[in-house]
């Protein structure tokens, strides 16, 4: 009863909920300019709320949470460029709607996923946060290396045409991943002496050089076409439509809070994961994925913003933060003089109670906000290339710099813009070379973390795998994913069936 | 795949790179090569990582980037490989399909930005690079081209500087002093 | 509207051309060397508001990461000596010579103000087959090899206070395992994947307090207030009052050659904000030793933390560079 109380405090101050309704609409602006990040922007909220409660600032920083997840989705969809790493995979079918003038209607799919996807991650959150923060912790260096490894595995699903360019994007992402001081022995690695690349090169940098730049410079191909007039009439999606959806977006919102609430991965990796899952149990899209299917907006949006609240849950019950802002949030919990940890349930309960309260708002203004702006920012596509294009570039400059404040991340977006301008033209897909800087560190770190702990024995290190249930559970999977990706599976399953039909 | 000509589509999408599946684009060749000496380069730089503290073993922080450099010099040799076998294109050329003057232009801009970023600082730098490309790109009258750029520069300075303090190299305009002056007239406007 | 216009331009100029003014005339670059969400970060941007309201000044933090906090420190030590580009660091880079990671440390800046410093401790996942400091010397003793210690990269605390133990208890043979940071290290540690870590008190509390993990011995030498039940070390073995009490610790500093009344101005600020109850209580509430002190008494403690510690390290064989090299005397 209490708890209900503390939940819906949110909900009876018309303070707080301003508070949050301000921070979600501010949200969707700065997860659409890419550059401007979550994680930036709830680390400026920290001096400026500083002198206020704790709620009204926890309020404001939810909301820009939630607003900012699902803003990444608007120019993924309207520009191509993924205003946040967890919209890449949101592109590759949003686009595509985009240039048919479906831009409305996919906005529309994308907002009602995200607000399933956002329920989904906070009812998890709320009612079995202790049980995954327990299975979240079961989570060993060799399991999170494994994790990496299904991540790769994605890059065969994010490369259309050539797999051996894939296979080479995504290789050439993890040794871009790879740049600078390692982190755990300091050993200089391909820095070449320069010091400027003992810092390692920002992978934002990288996205927004390859995604941003580089689609503005193709489109200089074309600047003095008319853009593509966009239908706005029917936004919301029909419920048939979502009903149709409704199963596939169930299971990616599992992927998205599980993912989120693993301490080390968050809402990007999510993404890539329900996306390539979407890929692999849809059956018969009604448009080839890469091409506008539904179901490669349904899935990275329902997953990313379900990863929202599966963040919250090893923050909550354990103080470990899920992903970078929510390590942020621990922080200002800490300046507000609470002490987040895993006593914080049991001190303070309403605290709990009340950052659920607080997204449930988030999402329904998220719901509101997505899906009456649309006019707005579909007006920016139809804005003349020659305006776009210049704005583009100048936007992708000052993100890549607001990163970590350096120039020398700009030079890096420049040149991945220029390379990957050329890359597109000999068709290298892009998709994996994101991919692989994220997972760089993952499977990097966690490779030699497990095999350390083994004391560098293989034989060890694979009994550890075949003895834990979570990693042999990882580890099939990797096989059968690896397996099901090369011809002798394809040729195999066509006689299989071939088989069966005869026999039949 | 169907061949998909720059020329005669409005931009292409990630998912449907802009290669050729059954030809030679102009300077594909060269790219694939380039890759390949790159990957070379990477993977004999990747042999040079020591871990400075222990052996290198399977844990030195070398084996993951030999492994990935490794496999890049594969695959770039395979495309290279294959890329040789195709056929050229002859319906394209790099000055019309590939790198077409417009480009040139652009990425010239772009380097030449980011050389004169630090010395000159953001605002004028960015405001010379907006004028001077949608003067090319709309070829519209001046009155248009400056009201629109440094309209939208000013946006862009605003959102940044004020909103998120992300402080761009300020070069040759004071920046910090003129937001303290103003900082100071609202302080001083609040307190009489 | 107009004549406002040409007065914000006209005092605009003066204030450009006429640049001896009041410090601070303009808002001040305070450059955090850890990410967002850390320690370092929480404590600079919870003092720093403080600090802000002393100076009558504004103080724009931001974040500058890589290479274990060098890229920050050399940026801060190549801008102007003005005053107005401040570092907020932490302990590591006067470590940073002796480990090849540059050739720069805090000896190329003026202490404005050395915040607070944080006391180290033994902790160990709950299941873990022993409950004190001395139960865990005996079992890796008996199992070589097998204990697997956190660490957080050479030159890091867990890799001083190792360095301490196998000074003190003669070689151990333990696993040491990597991680990027206390925090990640310490999550490990609850689910499994080490079975020791040092870690400072203010990372850990929470855990300890919740039976998440336990205290093995607090690597001081007196009892803490915090956990006033758990033991202190030098109960265990008398030989750790050679290096004791040793702790990370959290700095602000400006670069050499910044004008006196500045550096003073900035001492001043930063030493009252670190009284401000509130700040007083955060420390306190994480664990940490409020010190709060600049000048040449910061200077003193510099000197000796590094002396201590690099030379600690250099006895371990855990070192790149010899201290002599750069002319850190032997303690």
């Amino acid at each position: 009863m209490i708890a209900l109380m503390d939940f819906l405090t949110v909900f009876t101050q018309p303070e707080l909920l301003l508070l949050v309704g301000l921070g979600t609409f501010a949200g969707i602006y700065v997860g659409a300019i890419p550059g401007l990040s979550v994680t930036m922007a709830v680390s400026i909220l920290i001096s400026f709320t500083f002198s206020w409660d704790v709620y009204p600032a926890i309020s404001l920083m939810i909301g820009i949470y939630m607003g900012g997840v699902y803003g990444g989705s608007r120019t993924a969809i309207l520009l191509n460029i993924p205003g946040a790493p967890s919209a890449i995979a949101t592109a590759l079918d949003g686009y595509p709607m985009a240039k048919r003038g479906e831009a409305g209607t996919a906005i529309g799919v994308t907002t009602v996923m995200s607000f399933i996807g956002g329920f989904v991650g906070i009812g998890v959150l709320a009612l079995a946060a202790p049980l995954v923060s327990e299975f979240a912790l079961k989570f060993q260096p060799r399991d999170y290396m494994l994790l990496a490894i299904l991540g790769i595995l994605l890059v065969g699903s994010l490369s259309q045409g050539s797999l051996v360019k894939g296979i080479f994007a995504g290789a050439l992402g993890i040794a871009i991943g790879a740049v600078g001081r390692d982190p755990l022995t300091f050993a200089e690695r391909f820095t070449f002496d320069f010091q400027l690349l003992e810092g390692g090169i920002s992978f934002i940098a990288v996205m927004i050089g390859m995604f941003g730049v580089s689609e503005a410079l193709l489109q200089l191909h074309h600047v003095d076409k008319d853009a593509v007039r966009q239908k706005i009439t029917r936004i919301v999606p029909s419920l048939a439509t979502v009903k149709k959806h409704l199963p596939l977006s169930l299971q990616t919102s599992t992927i998205g809070v599980t993912i989120g609430a693993l301490p080390g991965t968050g809402g990007d990796i999510a993404a890539l994961m329900a996306y390539d899952h979407a890929k692999r149990v849809t059956k018969n899209p009604e448009r080839p994925f890469g091409d506008g299917a539904m179901e490669g907006l349904v899935a990275p949006e329902t997953a990313n913003n379900s990863a929202v609240g599966g963040a919250f849950i090893p923050m909550m019950t354990l103080g470990i933060p899920g992903d970078a802002v929510t390590a942020i949030m621990i922080g200002a919990l800490f300046i507000h003089g609470l002490n987040p940890g895993p006593m914080l349930m049991i001190d303070q309960p309403d605290m709990f109670w009340f950052i659920v309260g607080c997204l449930v708002m988030a999402n329904i203004f998220m719901l509101i906000f997505g899906l009456t702006g649309i006019k707005l920012f579909t007006r920016i596509v139809e804005m003349p290339r020659s305006v776009l294009i210049p704005l583009i570039m100048l936007l992708s400059i000052v993100g890549a710099y607001a990163v970590n404040n350096s120039v020398t991340d700009v030079y890096w977006m420049l040149g991945f813009g220029v390379f990957g301008y050329f890359m597109r033209h000999y068709g290298y897909p892009l998709g994996p070379v994101i991919l692989g800087v994220i997972l760089s560190r993952l499977l990097d770190d966690n490779w030699r973390r497990a095999i350390i702990s083994e004391r560098e024995d293989l034989g060890r290190f694979f009994e550890g795998i075949v003895t834990s249930p979570l990693s042999l559970v990882l580890f099939v999977s990797v096989i059968l994913i690896f397996v099901s990706q090369t011809p002798l599976w394809s040729k195999a399953k066509a006689r299989i069936f071939k088989d069966g039909k005869a026999k039949s | 795949m169907e061949h998909i000509d720059p020329e005669h589509h409005d931009g292409t999408s990630d998912a449907t790179p802009g290669g050729e599946v059954d030809k030679r684009r102009p300077g594909e060749l060269f790219f694939s090569a380039f890759l390949l000496i790159a990957s070379l380069f990477l993977l004999s730089s990747a042999f040079g990582i020591e871990n400075p503290f222990g052996p290198n073993g399977f844990s030195s922080p070398r084996s993951i980037p030999l492994a990935t450099t490794a496999v890049m010099v594969f695959s770039s040799a395979l495309v290279l490989f294959k890329t040789a076998r195709l056929p050229l294109d002859r319906a394209e050329t790099i000055a019309k399909d590939i790198l077409p003057p417009v480009v040139l232009v652009f990425a010239m801009f772009l380097v030449l930005y980011g050389v004169v970023l630090r010395p000159l600082g953001f605002l004028p730098t960015s405001a010379l690079f907006l004028i001077a490309a949608i003067k090319i790109l709309a070829k519209r009258n001046w009155v248009w081209t400056l009201t629109v750029s440094l309209g939208s520069l000013i946006a862009i300075w605003l959102i940044f500087r004020i909103v998120f303090s992300v402080l761009m190299p300020a070069g040759i305009v004071p920046e910090a002093e003129f937001i303290q002056f103003f900082r100071d007239l609202s302080n001083g406007g609040a307190e009489q | 509207m107009k004549r406002m216009i040409v007065g914000a331009l006209s005092a605009f100029a003066l204030t450009a051309t006429a640049a001896i003014a009041e410090y601070p005339e303009k808002e001040i670059q305070g450059i955090i060397q850890w990410g967002a969400g850390g320690s370092t970060d929480t404590v600079m941007r919870s003092v720093t508001p403080h600090a802000e309201e002393a100076l009558g000044g504004t103080v724009v933090m931001q974040n500058m990461t890589g290479a274990v906090g060098a890229i920050a420190l050399n940026h801060v030590a190549g801008s102007e000596a003005d005053g107005y580009t401040i570092l907020m660091g932490a302990e590591n880079p006067m470590l940073y010579k002796i480990m090849g990671l540059g050739d720069k440390d805090y000896g190329e800046f003026t202490p404005i103000s050395i915040l607070a410093r944080g006391t180290p401790v033994l902790v160990a996942h709950p299941d873990a087959p022993f409950n004190d400091y001395a139960g865990m010397i005996a079992y890796v003793k008996e199992n070589p090899g097998e204990v697997r210690f956190g660490s957080t990269g050479p030159g890091g605390l867990p890799s001083v206070i190792t360095a301490m133990i196998n000074a003190v208890e003669g070689e151990l043979d333990v696993t040491a395992v990597p991680y990027d940071g206390d925090g990640p290290a310490l999550t490990g540690l609850q689910g499994g994947a080490i079975d020791v870590m040092p870690a400072v008190l203010g990372a850990s509390i929470e855990g300890i307090r919740a039976g998440n993990m336990k205290v093995l011995a607090i690597m001081d030498t007196a009892a803490n207030d915090k956990l006033p039940d758990a033991p202190f070390v030098t109960q265990f073995n008398e030989g750790y009052n050679t290096y004791l009490p040793w702790g990370p610790f959290f700095g602000v500093f400006t670069p050499k050659g910044t004008p006196d009344d500045v550096v003073a101005k900035l001492v001043d600020a930063y030493s009252t904000a670190a009284q401000n109850p509130d700040f007083v209580q955060l420390m306190d509430d994480r664990g940490f030793t409020l010190m709060g002190i600049g000048g040449d008494e910061a200077d003193a403690f510099l000197t000796k933390w590094q002396q201590g510690t690099a030379w600690l390290l250099q006895d371990a064989g855990l070192t790149k560079a010899s201290p002599e090299e750069f002319g850190i005397a032997r303690p």
